[in-house]
């Protein structure tokens, strides 16, 4: 008789997915810190970038430059998709066999549009760490959907800008531990030379 | 005597109690009484004369009534049935009776509803100048039935709450008169955004229509007004009427629910008078940019279900949920994906014409593709896949359960003049 209090509480618990972070090669290139939200199996992970945000998942628009398909037993694609900035490594694998197809099927070079999650991993243990992105998705893209995104990209890299010299959150003050070398104004400089390659 | 004395004893901790419940009542009309005063009286009636507290609290009461010349509460005929009933019963503006009291009311029979279970004998909602609140008579109660448009004093009925909703419960213990009132109501209407479970009255204007989802249903969507929106529904019913998409409505009297944290207004009970004019609505409807980050499965051309007020997607085999395998299905397109604007992700739901327009392909050429091609409603599927997959676009419409339908959207394009204003951003401080 007396359940709605209880179905309340499911509702409450409702998914969430983690947004496709908008960030330019030369900034993931320089993410050398990942970590788990919570200790469950399930949690999600994510790298830190320099600028202060975490990041479980990106949105990435460039160029299909090159693509190589490896391994016999365990088939897997390799990519390289370049933006202004530089190159983003991609890969899929047969856990993603529809993100696989799709890459196999694309000629190069494209403009192609990438939804993946961003992992570090090492070749071997004296190598520095690289990124690379799984793929969930990939589509080919007219040349108008790589100039939004080089807006929206640079857009939402000043915005976490900004809120790094001012802001005192855990990502924030995490990333000034993990990347002290790194000033984020530099991004700035960045973002201002992708936004002048778009010609008007 | 040594009975008495326990018995004493046993109400010795009610008489403050008692004496401050009738002078709560008293100060309410503006009466300033001696509590110490009334705890004295009550003590004498229950030690001295050995009077029920019950019936001390109301002689009591009555004395004062008398005193200050209010006319007294229960007079009458009431008074034969040893007054056990009108302890603690106040007489309240419904706007005021909250739960768990007991109360006494004026107010006049603005809805009447059919009882929805054998134990009930009538259900409505009653109205005064101070706002409304549903009733149920118990058919134990053996109550006189009351008449749509009537007024009513209602003494001693117990205001409880079921699922946050107050209502009004009439039992054998109360009693109903009916009074010779001859006022017009006006309800006052509140603005969506402030309605409450219980009784509500709104000017909205009808800014959705939805498929009826059940075949008792008559008509079930979206009201708004320039504070939000609210979902309306109407069961079919002897003398209603749709409401008309587009046009303004005062409503008078709705039963407002709550299911799981979500209003939404039961228009059976209520008053609906159309009127001239229009409502911008705002707040519900949501403009949302961003990036197609997945299309999911069940995406492209559907097949839904053919019975009338069904229309639920069909499995592969055909299959409805309810009415089983259903050949003579009808096609329809929709895309159910995400749309990530790089801060949050929202779950959408375009629908056919929408698809349409921003595919480029019509039901008719999906139904086409879906019936010759080898790949049959999967190739449809993939092919808006990659007409929309990583583009950006603009959603126009509803956050319904978290997920916006959409009934408008178009791609995003580029603008110079952001463009400019981004350099300029960039390039300000460096």
């Amino acid at each position: 008789m007396s359940t709605p209090a209880r179905e309340m509480g499911k509702k409450d618990a409702s998914f969430e997915r983690e947004p496709a972070r908008r960030v330019f090669a030369s900034e993931l290139r320089e993410c050398r810190y990942q970590f788990k939200d919570g200790e469950d199996e399930k949690s999600p992970t994510f790298v830190l970038l320099p600028t202060g945000e975490r990041c479980n998942r990106v949105f990435i628009v460039g160029t299909l430059t090159e693509k190589q398909r490896q391994g016999d037993q365990n088939m897997f694609y390799r990519g390289r998709v370049v933006d202004p900035t530089g190159t983003f490594f991609i890969m899929a694998g047969s856990y993603q066999p529809e993100a696989m197809q799709q890459l196999a099927k694309i000629e190069t070079p494209a403009f192609v549009a990438v939804i993946g999650k961003p992992s570090l991993y090492r070749k071997d243990e004296a190598s520095a760490p690289m990124i690379s992105i799984r793929v969930e998705s990939i589509n080919v893209v007219d040349k108008e959907t790589r100039d939004l995104w080089v807006l929206d990209t640079a857009e939402r890299t000043l915005d976490r800008i900004e809120a790094f010299a001012t802001g005192t959150g855990t990502d924030v003050v995490k990333a000034k531990e993990q990347y002290p070398t790194i000033d984020p104004v530099t991004f700035r400089k960045i973002a201002y030379d992708a936004l002048a390659q778009i010609k008007i | 005597m040594i009975r008495s004395d326990a018995y004493v004893e046993m109400y010795e901790m009610d008489f403050s109690e008692a004496a401050d419940r009738i002078s709560r009542k008293f100060s309410k009309s503006g009466q300033t009484v001696d509590s110490k005063k009334i705890e004295g009286k009550l003590r004498r009636l229950i030690e001295e004369f050995g009077v029920q507290p019950s019936e001390a609290e109301r002689s009591v009461t009555n004395e004062l009534n008398k005193e200050f010349n209010i006319p007294a509460m229960g007079a009458g005929g009431s008074a034969g049935s040893g007054g056990a009933g009108s302890s603690g019963t106040a007489e309240k503006k419904i706007a005021d009776a909250a739960p768990g009291e007991w109360v006494t009311i004026e107010g006049k029979i603005v809805a009447l509803a059919a009882p929805a279970s054998p134990a009930i004998a009538q259900g409505g909602v009653i109205a005064d100048d101070s706002g409304a609140i549903r009733f149920v008579a118990w058919a134990k109660a053996n109550a006189p039935a009351m008449a749509q448009g009537s007024w009513y004093r209602i003494e001693s009925a117990v205001v409880d709450e079921f699922k946050g909703i107050a209502s009004l419960k009439i039992h054998s213990g109360t009693t109903i008169k009916e009074i010779e009132e001859d006022r017009a109501l006006m309800p006052s209407t509140v603005p969506i955004g402030e309605l409450r479970p219980g009784i509500g009255s709104i000017r909205a204007k009808v800014v959705q229509e939805w498929d009826a989802s059940h075949e008792r249903m008559l008509q079930s969507g979206l009201l708004g007004d320039e504070t939000g929106t609210i979902k309306f529904v109407i069961w079919k019913e002897p003398g209603k009427e749709s409401l008309a998409p587009g046009s303004v409505y005062n409503i008078f009297y709705a039963q407002v629910d709550e299911y799981n944290g979500r209003l939404s207004l039961n228009l059976n009970s209520a008053m609906v008078m159309q009127e001239e004019g229009d409502i911008a609505v705002s707040g519900g409807e949501a403009a949302l940019s961003g990036a197609i980050v997945h299309v999911a499965p069940g995406s492209g051309i559907i097949k839904r279900c053919p019975v009338e007020g069904c229309n639920r997607a069909l499995s592969r085999q055909n299959y409805c949920p309810v009415h089983e395998i259903q050949p003579k299905f009808t096609y329809d397109l929709r895309i159910k994906g995400w749309l990530d604007d790089g801060e949050k992700t929202h779950s959408v739901l375009l629908q056919r014409d929408v698809v349409e327009s921003l595919t480029g392909i019509s039901l008719t050429a999906a139904q086409e593709i879906a019936e010759n091609n080898p790949l049959g409603m999967d190739e449809v599927f993939l092919q808006m896949r990659d007409k929309v997959l990583g583009r950006y676009i603009t959603c126009h419409g509803r956050d319904i359960e978290n997920r916006v339908i959409v009934n408008k959207c178009e791609p995003v394009t580029f603008e110079s003049e952001k463009h400019t204003a981004l350099l300029n951003r960039a390039g300000g401080a460096s």
